[in-house]
This record gives structure tokens, C-alpha cells and sequence, in this order.
């Protein structure tokens, strides 16, 4: 790595598709999508799928190839981390969506990342603009489950449905990623890299960014990095709590909500795949209980109001099911 | 010498020493003298009235008086069935090795669930029927129908609730003997507000004396009266988990200021302290989890009628989790402050460096920031950790402040900071050299977005310049 950058970027955004025609896969939606830019028209759009699938690329795509480089003037775009709230839409979102259409464009694009997270009486009000400024204003919604996105929005845009990407094509892009940025890279290191980020291209990108920052990207390097990217108190703190730790695993659990700043919801998927994974020897039958458990602590993560009330029930289960290991151990 | 509570120590060591309730003591008499002789007809006893009127006290003063070894259980102790089998039936079935008689106290026969502690009931009329030892049970309320049974089965005493001149009289002596000085007034207004409950008069007599060796009327008023309004968060908790009662769980939240958010913090904050056992543990926090739905559904849809749902849930579903090691709630353990809220104000910088990196990340890269704290960042430590050219490459495109580089790397970050200052100065002297020769685009498909990022930079061509 002894290329003299002065300035790097994150790849993620470096080699982001700029316009349709850079976008690899997806080749149906992307086709649809031109044919509108070629008519110059389009319907509200809802761009569905799982996430790091090019949902929010295409998007932009989109806008740049109808608006040209300046794009973003024409369009207004709501990230998930904006206020979304009723009053959003009925005061910003209605003032843009309201305006004087400029004479050089069809029509203005307001985008809305991650639109499933709004709330319903949110919904209600975004579906009343769609309707009045339909003329002059079209709506490009983005979610991650189309199916919390109310009825009447749904009739009313053209659903375009995204897939986890396939595996050559996740691997092809790395490929000519790593050809780009000067990088060795090998075949299966690749492999593993697209097996971790399961089809989310972001993912994949990041892993591969950091890989390349600790040497050749192969499996070794890439394995290190997902070790070091996801902290150990994830472990530890299973570990603790199955010897019935509960104050210590607590301990750990507080650092990684607090300091590292783990939302909870993240906290029990990494739980989920250390349940799954090699490190900790867990019996067989525990394990689907502990899935049980996490799913329903999932859920009431989403309907409680303290994260760690519900995680430390989670570890709570989790050191009554380790002394049913060890009483198990004992008796074989 | 151990200090005693004075409800103990005071506690009437013969039937002579217990306050009023003369018919019951004549009823109890008879009833034991014929034991003695023989085994009755009934076996069993259920003495009733209100708390504190010396229900549990005459028990073991008769035990006393006739010199009966005296076995004691607590609702507490025999919720199940199988805990009953082996006290109370081992004890009703075999006469003691000293040939004694054994009297066998059955203390809040109410207080037995008919739902959670299925069989305990029918269990106690087992061993009733076929007893070779006298059997004692109290209750509050014999009336209640889960009680039927037992009714039908037992010879039921009833004990008065106690006059202000029998509480008086009670609270006089122990002063006495206590050589403390108490004004009348003082022991008036005890007795006046305690409603016939001398157990509860003494505790509160008790209280006002050991903190000021002295009971006035002023001193009564003002502390009891304290004591009514609220406790103090850690008495709160304690008083929570000692319930055995859904009801005392739940009056103990009403005496408070806490508000519901601030109590489950602070039983969340104890629960693992007071409690060990792993199964009681678990039961406790499920229920505490499920308040906790309740208070997010409160916060969300703001109907504050499930408020009652939420707080019985994280109190008396809590306190009445604990079975299998029922002792352990009575274990003294110090309590502590709600740690979250203390690691919370203590971690506030950092958590707002993290928060303002995660909003810049985020713009860059379309993203929540929530994604980008669980996608990014992550990976971004990886890379600052352990390649500090890249690091500095990007703190300078990112334009990152220091603390945020401090945040991302703590090890590496003077080095990064060191390379990111050197590269600015280095691509500011370029971008003059380009504007000089005006060279524009080239640009391929990296370009600048926010003001800080410049699409010349990120040109490779060029640094090799």
C-alpha cells in the first residue's frame, strides 16, 4: 500500500454507480427505469428490498440521468436519519412537492429513504400530496418491507422489487474494485467476503475496504477483519452470562450499547450468529431455544421503550439455559 | 448481642402476654389441653382477623405455654406442593424425637394462589385430615372462596382488631422497658393511626426511637408522616421484592416519587443483585421485559390506561417470580443507583462524537445512521486501527474532527492527525498548481459532493504528480 493517495475515499461511495447504465445487475429495473427517462415521464415509484441492494443508488441514478450532474437541485431527499414526522411532510414535503415546476424538467423528484420507518398518520399525509401534486411532483419511496407501507401508497406507485445480488456479480465488482485500487485480491477471499455481506453489495464493500487495509484480500485478512469489526464483548458477554455472570455479562452489555453505540436490534443478531457460529460449544437443542428467545426479544425490542431492560432479560435467559448446559455436561 | 426488631423481641412469650382477644385465647386453650389428651375431631385450627392483631404472636405463645416445639411455615414457603410434602407432612405425620408434641404453624393461608400454586390447597387438607400433630393456620380473609374447602375442614377462631387502649397499652410497656422517655401525645397519635395494627405500631414506634432515642408528638408527626408519603428509591425496591402479595408489590410503587420510567431503571438496576437464582432471575426479568412493552406502547400511542398493566407487571410479576429461592429476597444487599443513567451522562461526549460521525457518514453515503453504525464504523476502526495512510486519506476527505479520529482510533490517532494536517497542506499547494494551469475536469466517475470533498484529490493521476 505504498500508492500515494492524498486524499481516499470510502469505496462504498467511490465506486458508487453514478448513472443507470453503471448499475450491473437489477438489468429488468434498470431497463423500465431508462424507458422513463426516456419519455421523460414516470408513475410514484417504491423501490423495495433487502438492504445494500442498489435501492438508494438507482434512485439517484435516476435523478442524475434525468436531471443531469446538478441533479440534486430538482430533487429533495429525506434520509432515514432526517425528521420524518407528520409535520415534515405537511411543511417541507408539501412546500417542495407544491412548487413552481421550472421549465427545463418534467417534473420534481422528492425521495424518501427508508419510508417503511415513518409512521402511519405520516403515511396518510404523504399519500394526500401524492394525490394533489401529482402534476408536477413525483415520489420515490424507499423501503426495506414494503408491507409497512400503507395500502393506498402501494396502489399508488409502480413497485420495483430488488433481490440480494448474485454471487458472481458481487464478486465481479469486488474483482474490478480491487483492479482499480491496485489491490491483490484471490478468488476465494472474494467468495467469503460475498458469503458474510449476504448479498448486501455495502456490506461487501466495506469488508473488502478494511481487508485491503491490513494487506492482500484473502480469506485470512478477510476473516481477521470480521473478528475485528464486531467486538469481542458480544462473546464475552454470551460467555459470562452462560456461567452465570449476570452482573459482568450486564457490564458488557452497557458497553456496547453505550459506548460503542450497538442498537439493541444489532446486539441480538450478533448474538445470533455467535449462537450459530464455531466459537462458542453450545448443545444443539439450546440453540433453537435460544433462537426462540431471541426472536421474541426482537420483537418486544421493537414494542418496548429500554433496550437494556429487554437485553438483560436476554441474558437472564441466557444464564438459566448455561446452567442447563452444564448440568447436561455433567451428567455425559 | 444481636438487636432484635421490637416486634420480635417484644413478641408475648405466654398467652398471658398477649393483648385482649380473650376468647380466642380461651378457645385456643381448650382446643390444644385436648390435643394433648387425644386427637380431636378437629385437628386443625384457622385463626382469622385483621393484620397485626396477634394471630401469629399466640401461636408461638402457646407453643410456649405448653412447651410444644413450634414449626413454622410462611405462605412463602409452602406455595408448592412438593415443599409441603416434605415439612408439612413429614412434620404432621411423625411425633418429635423428644416425644414432644410438635405445633405446626401454616402463617397466611390466603396468601396461597389457587392459579400459580396448584395442588398446595388440596395438599393442606391431605395432611389435615390425617395429622398426628396439632395444625395452626391464619388468614386475613377466610372468606375468600379458594378458602371454602378449608373452612369446611378446620375450627375457625376469630381474633378482634385491637383497640387504641390495647395498642396504647402495648407501645406504654415497651417504652418502659426501653427506658425511653414518650409523651402521651406522642404514643396517641401511634396508636391512633394505626388502625387496631400493633405490629405495625411497634415497627413505627420503633423507628421515631432509634433515630432520636426520644418520642415526641413533634418527631412522630413528622417522620411517620414522611414515611407515608414516600419512601426513598432503594426502600422503594427493597419493598417491591419482599412482597408476597401482588397487592403490597404494587402499594409499594404508589409510595413514591419515582415516576414508572425511573422505577423500572432502578429494579432493572437491582433485580440481578437481589436475586441469584437463575430461574427466579429469568421469571423476574420476562416479566420485567413485558412492562416494558407495556411502557413502549404507552409512549407510542400515549393511552396511559395500560399504566396499571406496565407497573404491576415490573412490580408484583417481579416480586412474585421469586420461588425457588425465596430466602434470597430477604438477603441484605446494597442497592445501587440506576447505572445506565450514570454511564449515560458520564459517556455523553463520546456519545456525541459518535452521533455527529455517524451524521456525516451518513450524508456521504445515503444511509441511516443507524447503518452506518452497524456497517460502517465498524470497518472504519479496522481501517484506521491498522492502516494509518488510508486513515488520514479519508479523515481529510471526510473532513473528521480530531476527537473524531480519537473516537475511530485512540492508539493510532496522533499519527493520523499528524498525516491529515500534512496532506491538507500538500493538496491545498495542488489545487493552486491546478487552478494555475486550469486544469478542470478529467474527473471520471469520482466526484466531490459535500463542500469539503473535492473531486481533484481523489484522482490518482494527479497525486503522482
Amino acid at each position: 500500500m505504498s500508492t500515494q493517495t492524498l486524499v481516499d475515499l470510502l469505496w462504498v461511495e467511490k465506486y458508487r454507480p453514478r448513472t443507470l447504465s453503471e448499475i450491473v445487475n437489477h438489468e429488468d429495473v434498470i431497463r423500465r427505469l431508462q424507458q422513463f427517462i426516456k419519455e421523460k415521464n414516470m408513475p410514484h415509484l417504491l423501490f423495495a428490498g433487502p438492504p445494500g441492494t442498489g435501492k438508494t443508488t438507482a434512485a439517484h441514478a435516476l435523478a442524475h440521468d434525468l436531471y443531469g450532474p446538478d441533479y440534486r437541485m430538482y430533487m429533495l431527499e429525506l434520509n432515514a436519519s432526517d425528521e420524518r414526522g407528520i409535520d415534515v411532510i405537511r411543511g417541507k414535503v408539501k412546500e417542495f412537492s407544491r412548487s413552481k415546476l421550472p421549465t427545463n424538467i418534467p417534473f420534481k423528484i422528492v425521495l424518501l429513504d427508508e419510508s417503511d420507518n415513518m409512521t402511519a398518520d405520516a403515511q396518510q399525509a404523504l399519500r394526500r400530496l401524492m394525490e394533489m401534486y401529482v402534476d408536477v411532483t413525483r415520489f420515490i419511496l424507499i423501503a426495506n418491507y414494503p408491507s409497512k407501507i400503507i395500502e393506498p401508497i402501494q396502489s399508488r406507485c409502480a413497485v420495483f422489487r430488488f433481490i440480494p445480488l448474485r454471487k458472481e456479480d458481487v464478486v465481479r465488482r469486488l474483482k474490478w474494485i480491487c483492479s482499480s485500487e491496485g489491490i491483490k485480491c484471490d478468488e476465494e477471499g472474494l467468495e467469503v467476503i460475498h458469503e458474510i455481506s449476504e448479498g448486501d453489495m455495502r456490506k461487501a464493500i466495506n469488508i473488502l475496504q478494511a481487508s485491503a487495509s491490513i494487506g492482500d484480500v484473502n480469506v485470512s485478512n478477510v476473516l481477521k477483519v470480521v473478528g475485528l469489526a464486531h467486538p469481542r464483548e458480544v462473546r464475552e458477554m454470551i460467555q459470562l452470562a452462560f456461567d452465570g455472570k449476570f452482573i459482568d455479562a450486564r457490564d458488557k452489555l452497557r458497553e456496547l450499547m453505550i459506548s460503542y453505540g450497538v442498537s439493541g436490534t444489532d446486539i441480538v443478531k450478533q448474538i445470533h450468529r455467535e449462537i450459530f457460529g464455531t466459537e462458542l460449544a453450545i448443545p444443539e437443542p439450546l440453540k433453537v431455544e435460544i433462537t426462540d428467545y431471541l426472536g421474541e426479544i426482537q420483537f418486544r425490542l421493537v414494542e418496548g421503550a429500554d433496550e437494556e431492560i429487554q437485553l438483560s432479560a436476554l441474558i437472564a435467559k441466557l444464564s438459566l439455559l448455561g446452567r442447563a448446559a452444564k448440568a447436561v455436561k455433567q451428567v455425559k | 448481642m444481636r438487636k432484635l426488631p421490637w416486634v420480635i423481641k417484644y413478641r408475648p412469650k405466654k398467652l398471658g402476654d398477649v393483648v385482649n382477644q380473650e376468647k380466642a385465647k380461651e378457645e385456643l386453650s381448650t382446643w390444644i389441653e385436648l390435643w394433648l389428651k387425644e386427637v380431636p375431631k378437629e385437628r386443625a385450627v384457622l385463626l382469622y382477623g385483621p393484620p397485626g392483631c396477634g394471630k401469629t404472636s399466640m401461636s408461638e405463645a402457646l407453643a410456649n405455654e405448653y412447651g410444644l416445639d413450634f414449626i413454622e411455615m410462611n405462605a412463602s414457603d409452602y406455595r408448592r406442593k412438593v415443599d409441603l410434602d416434605r415439612i408439612a407432612r413429614t412434620a404432621a405425620l411423625q411425633r418429635s424425637i423428644s416425644g414432644r408434641t410438635k405445633l405446626i404453624l401454616l402463617d397466611e393461608v390466603d396468601g396461597i394462589s389457587g392459579t400459580a400454586d396448584v395442588g398446595a390447597l388440596e395438599t393442606i387438607l391431605e395432611i389435615i385430615k390425617i395429622t398426628v400433630n396439632p395444625i395452626i393456620m391464619t388468614a386475613n380473609n377466610p372468606w375468600d372462596p379458594k378458602l371454602r374447602p378449608l373452612r369446611d375442614a378446620v375450627k375457625l377462631i376469630e381474633f378482634r382488631k385491637l383497640t387504641k387502649t390495647d395498642v396504647r397499652k402495648v407501645l406504654i410497656r415497651i417504652c418502659g422497658e426501653e427506658r425511653l422517655s414518650c409523651d402521651d401525645d406522642a404514643i396517641d397519635f401511634i396508636a391512633e393511626r394505626c388502625e387496631g395494627d400493633l405490629r405495625s405500631a411497634i415497627n413505627d414506634l420503633e423507628a421515631v426511637a432509634e433515630g432520636y432515642g426520644k418520642v415526641t408528638l413533634e418527631l412522630v408527626k413528622n417522620l411517620l408522616r414522611q414515611r407515608d408519603r414516600e419512601y426513598e428509591p432503594f426502600e422503594v425496591v427493597r419493598r417491591i421484592f419482599i412482597s408476597k402479595y401482588a397487592w403490597q408489590a404494587k402499594q409499594a410503587t404508589q409510595q413514591t416519587d419515582l415516576t414508572p420510567d425511573e422505577l423500572i431503571q432502578w429494579i432493572n438496576e437491582n433485580l440481578p443483585r437481589q436475586i441469584s437464582d437463575p430461574e427466579d432471575l429469568w421469571r423476574a426479568y420476562d416479566y420485567l421485559s413485558k412492562a416494558d412493552v407495556f411502557m413502549g406502547r404507552i409512549i407510542r400511542t400515549g393511552n396511559w390506561d395500560l399504566l396499571t398493566y406496565a407497573v404491576e407487571l415490573m412490580s408484583a410479576g417481579v416480586s412474585l417470580s421469586i420461588i425457588n429461592d425465596v430466602k434470597g429476597k430477604y438477603r441484605w444487599v446494597k442497592y445501587s443507583f440506576p447505572q445506565k443513567v450514570l454511564m449515560t451522562a458520564r459517556t455523553k461526549e463520546v456519545r456525541q462524537i459518535r452521533d455527529d460521525l455517524a451524521e456525516i457518514l451518513a450524508k456521504h453515503l445515503n444511509v441511516s445512521k443507524s447503518v452506518v453504525k452497524s456497517d460502517v464504523i465498524p470497518y472504519m476502526r479496522v481501517i484506521f486501527n491498522n492502516n494509518i495512510e488510508v486513515a488520514g486519506g479519508l479523515a481529510l476527505s471526510l473532513n473528521l474532527s480530531e476527537s473524531m479520529i480519537r473516537y475511530l482510533s485512540y492508539q493510532n490517532s496522533h499519527k493520523i492527525v499528524e498525516l491529515m494536517n500534512k496532506l491538507k497542506v500538500e493538496s491545498s499547494r495542488k489545487v493552486d498548481k491546478l487552478k494555475a494551469d486550469k486544469v478542470g475536469g478529467k474527473r471520471k466517475d469520482v466526484k466531490g459532493r459535500a463542500g469539503t470533498l473535492n473531486g481533484y484529490f481523489t484522482n490518482k493521476p494527479h497525486s503522482n504528480q
